[in-house]
C-alpha cells in the first residue's frame, strides 16, 4: 500500500532549515494497522501529510496505492485524497455550523457521485460508528469522543483504502481513547482497512500490525522491519 | 467539483457568513442603485428631446434647395414638381412630401371681446375650464404676424384629429395645424401666466374659427395689393407642423402664393421631405440627392445631437461616480473576503484534505462573490427604480410646470437591468480574485496542523 524511499522534508532555508524527515523509507502492506510513535516534533505529522499527499514539497520517492504522487497534478492529488484516502485529525476538525451528518457528507461535495445520495450515506457510516442517534446533532452538543467518532465517519464516507490518523486520540481521555482505538481496530480487521496512526502514546495501539518509531526525523525502530 | 455541488456549497456558505456578506454588499447596492437612477434619468430625458422637443425621424431626410444662391439661376436647382420627380426616382425613395412657404404675410388679431357669446359660453362649460381663464379669454387682445407654411396631408395623418386637412371650399375657414412645440411651450409658460386655457385635445374641437388678413403686415404697414381676411380653424397639433406660425394644407398655400405672386411662386417648394423604408439606405440616398445638386437639412438632428450629447455627457459623470462607488465597494469585498479567508483557513484546509483542488477552492471563493455580486446588483436595481419611481412622483407633482416637463423623467432600456448585474458581478468578483487565489495557495498540512 505504501512504499516510501528516501523521504526528506525540510522547512525553511539555509541555517535556519529545520529537518522534519531525513531519509526516512519504509513499506506498509494492504490491510495492516501500522503505528507511528516518537516524540513531539520527531515528523510523525509531516510524514502521514506526505503519505496522505497533503504534502508535496518534499525529496525521495512516495507511492501510495500504486500511485507516485510526485507524478500527480494538483487535481489528480485532491482526486487521490478524496477517494484513497480519509484523514482523522487530533482536533477533529469539525465544522461548528453543521451537525453530525451535515459534517460527514462534506466530503460528497467533492467526490463524482450524486450528492442527493450523501445524506444516505452518511448516515450509514455514522451507524458504522456508532452515532446513529446522535446524527442531527452539532459539535457543540457531542463529547469529545463522539466528535471523533464523526470524524471517523467522514473519513469513511468515500470508502477510502487507506486511514490516516494523526493522534486521534490526542484530545480524549484514556477510556474514550480506548474505544476510539478499538474502533480503528475494528476497521482494520472487519473491513479490511489499512490504518496508520501517529500517536505519542506507545502504550495505545498496542495490537498493531506494525510500529515504527521516528526520532529526529529518523526511522530509528521498526517492528517488524 | 462538479458544478451542482459547487453551487451548493457557495449557498451554503453564503447564508453562513450572511451578516458579512450584508455589510459589505451595501456600497455595491448603493453604487449599483444609483448607476440604474443617473441612467434612467439620462435615458428618459434623452427620450423627451429625441421624440418631444427635436423628434428625429431616422428615416425621413429633409431636402433643401442649396444654401449658397451664386447660381441658383442654374436650370434644375429650384425644388419644383420636376425635382420632386427627380428625387421620388432615387432607388430606396418611397414617398416624396413637399412643403411650401406662405409667400405673403398674414396677420392676426385676437380680441377675446370679439368672440360670439355662445362660443365663450360653450368653452366655459368644457372640463377644467375656471371662470378666470374664461375672463382671461374675454380679455385676451393680441396682434399677431403669422407665419405659414403648407404641408402635404399625407406627412401629416393622423394629426388632424379634429378637421378634414384639405383645401376648403370657398369661404369654409382654412384647416390649420399647430406645432405640438409650441402648444407645449405655450402651455408650460404663456397661458398659465395670463390665466388663459391650456391647449389640449379637449380644448381644440371648442376653439373658434380665427381671423387672419392675408398680404398685410403690421412692421410693414405700407405693403401694396388687396388685403384679403379668411378664417382659420385649428385641427390639431403635430410634430411636423411649423414651429413660429401655422401649417395649412399644401394646396391652400399654393393657391394663395398664386393668387398674389403668380404661378412661380406656386410652383416652387421650400422643402422635400423624402422617406426611406429602411435606415441602411439612407446614406446612399443622400448622396443621391447632393448628386442631384439639393442640400440636405440636418440642423434638427444636429441640434437633438447636440442636446443628446450634453445630457449623454453629464449622466456619463454622474454614471463613472456611481461606478467609482461600486469599485470603492469592490475593494470592502475584498477586505470582507480576505477577513472571512482568515477564519476559514482550517475549513480550507480541511476541504483540501477532502478532495477539494486548488481551483475547486479559488471556484467557491470567486462563486461566493459572484452571488453576492448578482444579488447586490439586484437589490441595487430595485433599490434604483424605487428611488426613480420616488423622485419621479415628487417632480411630477412638485416641480412646476415647463415647457416638455414629461410625465416620467426616467427611461428604462432593457440592457439598464442587465449591465447593472454584470457590473456588480464583475465588481465583486474583481474584489474576490486576490483572497480567492490566496485561499486556493494555502497549504492545508500547515491550515490543519494550526501553523
Amino acid at each position: 500500500m505504501i512504499h516510501l524511499t528516501g523521504i526528506s522534508r525540510q522547512y525553511g532555508r539555509g541555517a535556519q532549515a529545520t529537518h522534519a524527515l531525513r531519509s526516512v523509507s519504509l513499506e506498509v502492506p494492504t490491510g495492516v494497522l501500522v503505528k507511528i510513535v516518537g516524540t513531539s516534533g520527531s515528523g510523525k505529522t509531516t510524514l502521514l501529510n506526505i503519505i496522505g499527499g497533503l504534502d508535496t514539497d518534499y525529496a525521495g520517492t512516495a507511492v501510495v496505492a500504486g500511485r507516485n504522487l510526485k507524478d500527480m497534478g494538483d487535481r489528480e492529488l485532491s482526486r487521490f485524497r478524496n477517494q484513497t484516502v480519509g484523514f482523522v485529525f487530533q482536533h477533529f476538525h469539525l465544522l461548528e455550523h453543521l451537525d453530525a451528518l451535515q459534517n460527514v457528507a462534506l466530503a460528497a461535495f467533492f467526490a463524482e457521485g450524486d450528492i442527493r445520495r450523501a445524506p444516505e450515506r452518511a448516515e450509514e457510516v455514522l451507524v458504522r460508528v456508532g452515532l446513529k442517534d446522535k446524527l442531527r446533532r452539532f459539535p457543540g452538543q457531542l463529547s469529545g469522543g463522539q466528535k471523533q467518532r464523526v470524524a471517523i465517519a467522514r473519513a469513511l464516507f468515500n470508502r477510502p483504502r487507506l486511514i490516516l490518523a494523526d493522534e486521534p486520540t490526542g484530545n480524549l481521555d484514556t477510556r474514550t481513547g480506548g474505544q476510539v482505538i478499538a474502533l480503528f481496530q475494528s476497521l482494520n480487521q472487519e473491513d479490511g482497512l489499512t490504518v496508520v496512526a501517529v500517536t505519542h502514546e506507545e502504550q495505545l495501539f498496542r495490537r498493531a500490525d506494525k510500529s515504527i518509531r521516528l526520532e529526529d526525523g529518523r526511522v530509528v525502530e521498526m517492528n517488524p522491519t | 467539483m462538479k458544478a451542482a455541488h459547487l453551487r451548493r456549497l457557495i449557498r451554503q456558505n453564503l447564508r453562513r457568513n450572511r451578516k458579512n456578506f450584508v455589510f459589505s454588499s451595501i456600497g455595491i447596492v448603493a453604487g449599483i442603485s444609483s448607476f440604474v437612477f443617473f441612467v434612467a434619468l439620462g435615458s428618459g430625458i434623452k427620450r423627451v428631446v429625441s421624440t418631444e422637443i427635436f423628434p428625429l425621424e431616422a428615416n425621413r431626410i429633409q431636402v433643401v434647395p442649396p444654401a449658397a444662391q451664386f447660381d441658383a439661376w442654374v436650370p434644375g436647382r429650384a425644388l419644383d414638381d420636376e425635382a420632386l420627380g427627380r428625387l421620388a426616382k432615387i432607388p430606396g425613395v418611397t414617398a416624396v412630401y413637399p412643403r411650401m412657404k406662405l409667400s405673403v404675410p398674414a396677420t392676426m388679431a385676437l380680441i377675446g371681446s370679439q368672440f360670439p357669446p355662445q362660443d365663450l359660453a360653450r368653452l366655459a362649460g368644457l372640463p377644467g375650464m375656471t371662470p378666470a381663464m374664461v375672463e382671461g379669454v374675454k380679455k385676451l387682445q393680441v396682434w399677431m404676424e403669422i407665419m405659414a407654411d403648407g404641408i402635404d396631408p399625407r406627412l401629416v395623418k393622423g394629426d388632424a384629429l379634429f378637421g378634414d386637412f384639405a383645401d376648403p371650399p370657398f369661404g369654409r375657414p382654412i384647416p390649420v395645424l399647430l406645432s405640438k412645440r409650441l402648444v407645449e411651450i405655450y402651455n408650460s409658460s404663456f397661458a398659465k401666466v395670463r390665466a388663459l386655457p391650456p391647449i389640449s385635445e379637449v380644448l381644440i374641437p371648442y376653439v373658434p374659427s380665427l381671423p387672419l388678413t392675408l398680404n398685410d403686415s403690421y412692421i410693414d404697414r405700407d405693403m401694396s395689393g388687396t388685403r384679403i381676411p379668411v378664417r382659420i380653424k385649428v385641427v390639431g397639433t403635430s410634430h411636423q407642423a411649423l414651429l413660429g406660425g401655422v401649417t395649412m394644407p399644401l394646396d391652400t398655400v399654393r393657391r394663395i402664393n398664386r393668387q398674389f405672386g403668380g404661378e412661380a411662386a406656386a410652383r416652387v417648394y421650400d422643402m422635400a421631405i423624402l422617406e426611406v423604408p429602411s435606415s441602411d439606405k439612407l446614406s446612399g440616398v443622400q448622396q443621391a440627392i447632393r448628386g442631384l445638386g439639393f442640400d440636405i437639412d440636418t440642423s434638427q438632428k444636429r441640434m437633438a445631437e447636440s442636446v443628446g450629447f450634453a445630457v449623454t455627457l453629464v449622466t456619463l459623470g454622474f454614471t463613472l461616480l456611481s461606478l467609482a462607488m461600486v469599485a470603492v465597494a469592490a475593494v470592502n469585498i475584498a477586505h470582507t473576503f480576505f477577513m472571512i479567508i482568515y477564519e476559514r483557513k482550517r475549513e480550507i484546509g480541511l476541504m483540501r484534505a477532502l478532495g477539494a483542488s486548488r481551483r475547486d477552492i479559488r471556484g467557491l471563493i470567486l462563486g461566493e462573490a459572484g452571488l453576492v455580486g448578482a444579488l447586490g446588483g439586484l437589490a441595487g436595481i430595485a433599490l434604483g427604480a424605487a428611488a426613480c419611481a420616488v423622485v419621479n412622483l415628487l417632480a411630477v407633482r412638485f416641480l412646476p410646470d415647463f415647457p416638455f416637463k414629461p410625465h416620467q423623467f426616467f427611461g428604462y432600456p432593457a440592457w439598464l437591468f442587465v449591465s447593472g448585474v454584470v457590473l456588480s458581478v464583475a465588481f465583486c468578483l474583481a474584489g474576490a480574485f486576490s483572497p480567492a487565489g490566496r485561499a486556493a495557495r494555502l497549504d492545508p498540512a500547515s491550515t490543519l496542523s494550526g501553523r
